[in-house]
């Protein structure tokens, strides 16, 4: 209904063949069961060295915690995807006039008070779109107005309410700054069933969702209802983040939406393995974050959540192979060397030829003096590989040196070659790296056909 | 500040009697209003820049981080300066803004490794600090009275009650030593505490100390009864006096930094290749925020000031495009929100309807059982009064509103159709199939319109006179031959040029 009878778009099915790395889920399930088993060593250390006692009211809002964890874990990868992250704050802003409301006309009952937060967050979503369709205000400025009117009037409503005599609006403005103690088990039950309902409502537009998370205009273009499905998918988010609200309050929401979805999308480049930790990440942050908590009384949960999902964020960012800040830096490191290490070589190749001989010294000081801090890194890894030798301040090649040289040079000469002449060779076009032996980056026939070309040039300036 | 405030009240008491001075602050409507509308017109100010560059909600951020910086000022004033700590200290106000710039500095990180997109950035950092402000609350500052709710959720209505007094005539400050005859003295238990005993214990010991001994300010002096001649004073609220602050520094930096923002906001690189320091102004700027937003958060709270910064230039970014004009509009805009917020406060909406009246026909019309009293925060009051202008802004804007462009694009529907009609018309006229092709009763067929379509077009072309009806055949009065002509003429320029 959602969507006109076609075939399955074949650009998809090629997307989805090419992104699956088998190395990538095996790291996956690694991850999983390592959180997992962190997870289970952690309740035996809560209980030995933190003195934390699993009472009732404990196992309850650290249930509770992880649940809500798993709901905005899953439903948060979207909102991080379709960079709409701020999208939480501003809903969880909204809900407030929706609790208000709800409370004037029906009193206070959990199940009104959650779906008055609803409707008025989802009277947000729809502002904002309507706002950024028809003006030139940016998505980021329609959500501050929603966030900031719509709080505005929650306030005014609360205010007016709390001038009642009667005493049931007390801890309406738990709602604000999120009161986890209040969690009891009929809370949990509800979170569970919610987010049963919505994971279903996922699982059966998963494709749809998919499509119009990385490439709205292409799922236009094929005929899928793109607004209509993005407003289901803001619909689940608002779902997500009214559940949140007890727990978290307004304010830190956002934090438990993004966080795990940002800490998963470090280890993985494909949606469903991406779903799959974030719930992970956020029901161990929404755990762990509860039983901390439960250390000194005056700690709040909400706020221990967030950190605890922020610690998550920052392992993350720092250690997630191939892509983790550590890794970046070792890579950037060793690019540095190997790039200092042929930059030396060459100059002192060019220097000793420009004097006569290939094994001719070149004086140290000018060496440093060209090129600085690259000249030092890289002498030093030429000696390590035994590439040049010291002797009374100069520095001179090895006959390996000499050789390894030679071979740098004469790439360096094929790539400038191909530069030139790759049109008039009728070579095929491939990007150019001289870091790689073009040997590597050209079928044979096209480098035999440089080669020659080289030599042509040689021998007409030698002539 | 102090000194501040006597220059402003000796420059006041020129045009306006002393009397009339202090019933007029006294005023919660007055106090509140002003108060409101410096945070107004300094939101509005650089809440336009925020909004041109593109990043409203980091206003949004920092209001909230401003509470970590309040914090931690609160604790290192309380542990390492050994001062009382006080809530309206100027080392907060430090503390703030550092918070603040903290806040941008720590999304710019995240940003900068490349790994999190810039949204997500700042929706990582600013629950973190804020988390890790509430934590700092409750664990380490939970004697004093500070706590979220009152950073949050502020009340502009009782800013009139928090004053300086000035002095004018009369002024005697008393100074109470205990040799003084006016002290009062009574026995204290140097060791009771320590030794866990009673007072009444044999080994107790025994001090005298003075009570009341210490300085007192000419009004104290007055309420303590220790001077005998009434002082003549002024009471200054303090709010009045940093958001005034705020707002002159705010608009000093708009004033001379004027270019550079301008430039920087509209071309950054440009900016950047000319010199200009766009990542100074960046930070500035910030700072500015951090500024506005400690100086409003006990008079309207940290999330409701976020409304000054976004809503008001959200709505003149719908009226003009030009940069002064905007300026001029958002501070507008804000200011009379502020002024009208109060009215709705206590239920007066613009003058035009009673809130009161509408809960007691809510009440008789599905007998809800509401109070009829609307009596509700005023700064939320204010912030709902600027949404209704950007309403306003947006359905009635000159250029950009709802209606304009729904009245824009009928006309151009209209004027296209007119043209499919004039060149069908004019496209058969003289030809054999006229009589086909042009007859009145079946002509909507050839455009598959609907007839009632077709008749109010030829309506519209006769009134114009650009078609006659003859006999039931439609033709091309002598105006509307130029008229198609014309088109035709410039439909051929077009498609010339275009080639």
């Amino acid at each position: 209904m959602f969507f006109a009878p076609l075939r399955v778009p074949s650009r998809i099915k090629t997307f989805t063949t090419t992104m699956t790395n088998h190395t990538s889920d095996r790291r996956i399930w690694l991850l999983i069961t390592a959180t997992a088993i962190i997870a289970a060593l952690f309740i035996p250390f809560s209980q030995l060295v933190l003195h934390v006692e699993y009472d009732y009211t404990l196992r309850t809002v650290a249930l509770g915690g992880a649940l809500l964890g798993i709901v905005s874990g899953v439903l948060g990868c979207f909102a991080v995807l379709r960079r709409q992250s701020l999208l939480g704050d501003a809903l969880s802003h909204a809900a407030l006039p929706g609790v208000a409301i709800a409370f004037l006309l029906a009193g206070r009952d959990l199940g009104l008070l959650l779906i008055g937060a609803g409707v008025t967050s989802w009277l947000g979503v729809f502002f904002i779109r309507l706002v950024t369709g028809t003006t030139r205000i940016k998505q980021d400025a329609a959500m501050g107005i929603v966030l900031a009117a719509w709080f505005a009037a929650g306030i005014a409503l609360l205010v007016y309410i709390q001038a009642r005599p009667d005493a049931s609006q007390a801890g309406l403005d738990t709602f604000i700054f999120g009161q986890a103690a209040a969690i009891i088990e009929r809370d949990v039950r509800l979170i569970a069933a919610v987010g049963a309902v919505s994971f279903i409502v996922l699982a059966l537009f998963w494709k749809e969702f998919k499509l119009i998370t990385f490439d709205p205009e292409f799922a236009g273009a094929n005929g899928f209802r793109v607004n209509l499905l993005s407003m289901t998918l803001s619909t689940l988010i608002v779902v997500a983040i009214v559940l949140g609200l007890q727990l978290a309050g307004v304010i830190l929401m956002v934090g438990m939406l993004i966080a795990s979805g940002i800490a998963a999308r470090q280890w993985t480049n494909q949606l469903g393995q991406m779903v799959i930790l974030s719930a992970v990440f956020g029901a161990f942050a929404g755990g762990a974050g509860a039983i901390v908590s439960a250390v000194d009384a005056d700690i709040p949960t909400g706020p221990l959540i967030v950190v605890v999902a922020f610690l998550l964020v920052a392992l993350s960012l720092g250690f997630a192979p191939g892509r983790g800040l550590v890794w970046t830096l070792l890579r950037q490191r060793s690019d540095r060397r190997r790039f200092a290490a042929q930059t030396i070589l060459q100059d002192l190749y060019h220097y000793a030829l420009d004097h006569g001989r290939a094994d001719l010294p070149a004086p140290e000081p000018f060496l440093l003096g060209v090129r600085g801090a690259t000249a030092r890194e890289g002498l030093r890894q030429l000696h390590a590989r035994g590439h040049a030798q010291r002797s009374n301040g100069a520095w001179m090649l090895t006959p390996a040196g000499i050789e390894a040289a030679a071979r740098d040079d004469r790439n360096h000469q094929l790539w400038s070659l191909y530069r030139q002449y790759a049109d008039d060779l009728d070579l095929p076009t491939i990007a150019e790296d001289r870091q790689q032996d073009i040997a590597d980056a050209l079928p044979p026939a096209a480098v035999a056909k440089l080669e020659y070309k080289l030599d042509t040039i040689r021998n007409a300036a030698t002539q | 500040m102090f000194q501040l405030e006597d220059l402003i009240i000796n420059l006041l008491l020129n045009f306006i009697a002393r009397e009339d001075l202090n019933a007029f602050l006294r005023n919660p409507q007055h106090t509140a209003t002003i108060v409101g509308s410096l945070i107004a017109v300094s939101g509005a100010l650089l809440g336009t820049f925020l909004l041109l560059r593109g990043m409203s909600l980091t206003s949004d951020a920092i209001s909230h981080t401003v509470l970590l910086g309040i914090v931690v000022a609160f604790i290192l004033m309380g542990s390492v300066f050994g001062e009382h700590p006080d809530l309206s200290s100027v080392w907060l106000i430090v503390g703030a803004a550092a918070a603040g710039v903290a806040t941008v500095l720590l999304t710019e990180l995240i940003y900068r490794s490349g790994l999190v997109k810039q949204d997500a950035a700042l929706g990582l950092a600013f629950p973190l600090l804020f988390a890790i402000a509430v934590i700092l609350v409750s664990r380490v500052v939970s004697d004093v009275h500070l706590d979220e709710d009152a950073v949050m959720v502020g009340e502009i209505g009782v800013a009139w009650a928090n004053t300086n007094s000035h002095c004018l005539d009369g002024c005697e400050s008393v100074t109470i030593t205990p040799e003084d005859p006016r002290a009062e003295t009574t026995r204290q238990c140097t060791n009771c505490r320590s030794l866990g005993i009673s007072p009444r214990d044999d080994k107790a010991e025994f001090t005298q100390i003075c009570t009341n001994c210490g300085h007192y300010s000419p009004a104290q002096a007055w309420q303590a009864g220790f001077t005998s001649q009434e002082p003549v004073l002024v009471f200054w609220p303090k709010s009045i006096t940093v958001m005034a602050v705020l707002t002159l520094l705010t608009l000093l930096a708009i004033v001379l930094f004027y270019k550079e923002l301008k430039l920087s906001t509209f071309d950054p690189t440009l900016a950047a290749a000319l010199g200009f320091r766009p990542t100074l102004l960046h930070y500035g700027l910030m700072v500015l925020v951090s500024l506005v937003a400690v100086g409003a958060f006990d008079a309207v709270g940290s999330i409701l000031v976020v409304a000054f910064f976004i809503i008001p230039p959200a709505a003149a970014y719908l009226l003009t495009d030009r940069l002064p004009r905007m300026l001029l509009y958002s501070s507008l805009i804000g200011a009379v929100g502020a002024y009208t917020g109060y009215d709705l406060a206590r239920g007066n909406l613009l003058g035009i309807a009673d809130l009161s009246d509408i809960l007691a026909a809510l009440n008789n019309l599905f007998g809800l059982g509401l109070s009829e009293r609307w009596d509700s925060s005023i700064s939320a009051s204010m912030v709902l009064m600027t949404f209704l202008f950007f309403l306003i802004a947006w359905t009635f804007s000159p250029k950009y509103g709802l209606v304009s462009t729904m009245l824009r694009r009928r006309n151009q529907r209209r004027s296209f159709d007119h043209q499919v009609v004039l060149g069908h018309i004019h496209h058969h006229q003289d030809s054999p199939a006229a009589g086909e092709e042009l007859a009145v009763s079946t002509l909507y067929r050839h455009f598959r319109w609907t007839p009632a379509k077709m008749q109010r077009t030829l309506r519209q072309l006769r009134a114009g006179n650009l078609v006659r009806i003859d006999a039931g055949l439609v033709s091309l009065t002598e105006r509307g031959e130029t008229h198609a002509h014309q088109f035709r003429q410039t439909q051929l320029t077009n498609e010339s040029v275009g080639e």
